[in-house]
């Protein structure tokens, strides 16, 4: 992210309404196709976006900065849906016990989602690019390579880092210490 | 935490995962002395052995769900006079349902356009205006529009149902049409589009999932218009807000869809309707996409770059002067294209898929000769100030000579940039001219006023070397001004800027 800072492109910020109305939109379409065996990818999704936008060429010259602000973009729309579709409550209503091994077998993904935001909005504060890599691989499914190079790091590097996300993330919704 | 901290934890924590030590806590105490940071490190550790599966399966694909955008309308709703049946399908634009029209007590397709589609004002009023103006189809391949509904805030198209399938549905069952049944397709397509094309409308996001054919097996084209509006754009506004505020109407169309020019940003006219006509009827006679890839980025590399796979390659039932109206929608540059739908209808029905000579060659050979020759006008003015500077031997003649010297340079490397795009990146010479052109002709202008300057000045010691000099700078302001738009516009079909 660090090429948003330099002059040519417009801000995070502005753009990210933007991107977030494209997305939706794609997804939308997706929804829809009726190729039999095609799968919804985020991927794919965020490279149509992509060009999309960058048609014009103006401020989208760098795929990185933009897949950056489309990964935050993802994040918002899955956990504003989630949230719409009462997430919190199911996840309120979780057996405490057992709530450790429900989130390691990911059973029901979509009710954990807001606690997965608020503890990421958390670890973003403490390792900003910590929550950068959970958006490129929860919220987008970026593979290790994608997203090590979304991020201008080795795989080997990001797959550690990747490593110590999750189980900060599990430590804070397992509510262990 | 500290931030050293947590960098030390971070580090602590990588180590172990990549080798982990025998004795964890022994390992920690020799590596670090603060019982916080080995807290943490074990801790994590520790969970990361337990997380199992925990985040492993990104969202979307765990559950696409999320990224559906509104909840369906219930059937029985009623929304205005039309009642909800039951829905019909789903696209970009919005859902769709079946209802019933209780004031003409007959049914229709109720189209509800997504919020993010009508939540901006100008843009909404610009859906309304294309809507309205796509209402006035009527042509028996064209779905036609009713009416469009405002309620409680909600944009709704109320149009002709038809019952039958997609055109994508035909494709996907992988049976390729007779050559009979390609033919009349490409007649129906072309004539529903030329229909539009004829009263100034074009479609914009033509594709095998906006065509229906109906249980009589006609065919009929949807959402004519409702694609993005790309008017009144300025694509290469200087300021990035400026790019930012035009954003929203560079969106057109589908990506797999797009002609060149639209993936770079230019505003569609009828010539993308006619390239994507290209593609969809490719598709539908071949049974896979023109420029297949196995993502969107790549598919969109090979629209800009690579040629399309030859139409007679894997689809036998083709008939050889259809394959040849196809090839030529696919061109890149929109000007080797038929101009309008009309002129497919016209090829088809000729057999002839050159209706008119395919302009380019010969005229875009005039084009580059203008260009060349404009570059040689540049050192001839050069030259000619040079030597009026060595005649007079005055601070004004040397500084025209200077000027005209940076002038000439500049033009000349913004010709020979536009002469290097036409031969290396075709699609992308229209956009090219249009940032180069107001800078060449200022600089054109500015050059020829500074030789007249100079003439003027020398007809007073040799009149007829003066005299020429000025007409020289008149040739000059001329070529760039009355002589260039017109050999543009022979040559690409598209007026100068």
């Amino acid at each position: 992210m660090t090429s948003s800072r330099d002059g040519n492109q417009p801000d995070a910020g502005e753009l990210t309404p933007i991107v977030y109305r494209e997305l939706r939109q794609i997804a939308a379409a997706y929804l829809r196709r009726e190729r039999p065996g095609q799968t919804l990818q985020a991927t794919a999704l965020v490279h149509e976006a992509y060009l999309r936008l960058a048609g014009a060429g103006t401020p989208w010259r760098d795929e990185r900065h933009f897949v950056g602000i489309a990964a935050r973009s993802m994040r918002q729309i899955l956990v504003d849906r989630a949230r719409a579709r009462g997430a919190q409550k199911r996840w309120a209503e979780l057996d405490r016990v057992t709530l450790s091994a429900s989130l390691a077998a990911a059973t029901d993904p979509e009710s954990m989602l807001p606690a997965v935001d608020e503890a990421l909005t958390r670890l973003e504060q403490i390792d900003p690019e910590q929550a950068r890599i959970v958006e490129l691989r929860y919220f987008v499914g970026l593979g290790i390579e994608e997203a090590a190079a979304a991020l201008d790091i080795s795989p080997a590097t990001l797959k550690r880092r990747w490593a110590l996300a999750r189980a900060w993330l599990f430590r804070e919704l397992s509510g262990g210490r | 935490m500290t931030p050293a901290q947590w960098q030390r934890v971070r580090e602590l924590f990588e180590v172990a995962l990549d080798a982990p030590p025998a004795n964890l806590r022994e390992w920690l105490e020799a590596q670090s002395a603060d019982s916080v940071v080995r807290r943490e490190v074990e801790s994590l550790l520790n969970h990361h052995s337990r997380a199992g599966s925990f985040l492993n399966e990104p969202v979307p694909e765990s559950v696409p769900a999320l990224l559906d955008e509104e909840e369906a309308v219930a059937a029985g709703t009623v929304i205005g006079h039309y009642t909800v049946v039951r829905e019909l399908g789903r696209g970009a634009m919005g859902r769709v349902y079946l209802a019933t029209d209780s004031r003409l007590g007959r049914q229709v397709a109720l189209k509800a356009l997504a919020p993010h589609l009508t939540g901006d004002a100008s843009h909404r009023e610009r859906l309304k205006r294309e809507a309205r103006a796509a209402a006035g189809l009527a042509h028996s391949g064209i779905c036609t529009v009713y009416a469009l509904e405002e309620i409680d805030g909600h944009l709704f198209i109320a149009s002709e149902l038809v019952d039958g399938h997609t055109l994508r549905e035909e494709i996907v069952r992988d049976r390729q049409p007779r050559a009979d049944t390609i033919l009349a397709t490409a007649r129906e397509l072309a004539e529903a589009l030329a229909s539009a094309h004829g009263k100034g409308i074009t479609h914009r996001d033509f594709k095998p999932e906006n065509v229906m054919r109906d249980r009589t097996g006609r065919l009929k084209v949807l959402d004519f218009g409702l694609a993005r509006s790309s008017h009144a754009l300025t694509p290469l506004s200087s300021s990035p807000a400026g790019a930012l505020a035009t954003l929203p109407g560079l969106l057109v169309g589908t990506p797999a869809y797009m002609s060149p020019e639209q993936l770079n940003g230019q505003p569609a006219d009828p010539r993308a309707d006619v390239f994507a006509f290209g593609v969809v009827l490719y598709e539908y006679a071949c049974g896979v996409h023109p420029f297949e890839a196995s993502t969107p980025l790549g598919l969109a590399a090979r629209v800009l770059e690579g040629d399309a796979r030859p139409v007679a390659d894997g689809c036998r039932h083709i008939p050889p002067h259809v394959a040849a109206v196809v090839d030529r929608c696919l061109r890149k540059s929109p000007a080797e294209r038929f101009a309008t739908a009309g002129d497919i209808v016209q090829a088809l029905a000729s057999g002839n898929a050159a209706v008119e000579p395919v302009r380019p060659d010969r005229f875009q050979t005039m084009w580059r000769v203008h260009q060349a020759a404009s570059m040689a006008l540049y050192v001839v003015a050069a030259t000619i100030a040079w030597w009026i500077k060595e005649q007079f031997k005055s601070p004004l003649s040397l500084w025209t000579f200077v000027a005209i010297g940076i002038a000439a340079t500049i033009a000349g490397v913004s010709r020979a940039h536009l002469l290097f795009t036409w031969r290396m990146n075709r699609s992308r010479l229209t956009h090219e001219w249009q940032r180069v052109r107001p800078a060449v002709v200022a600089i054109d202008l500015l050059m020829a006023a500074a030789l007249a300057v100079d003439g003027t000045s020398f007809v007073g010691i040799r009149p007829l070397w003066g005299m020429l000099t000025i007409a020289f700078a008149v040739g000059l302001a001329l070529s760039t001004t009355l002589m260039e738009p017109a050999t543009t516009e022979a040559a690409f079909n598209q007026p100068a800027p």
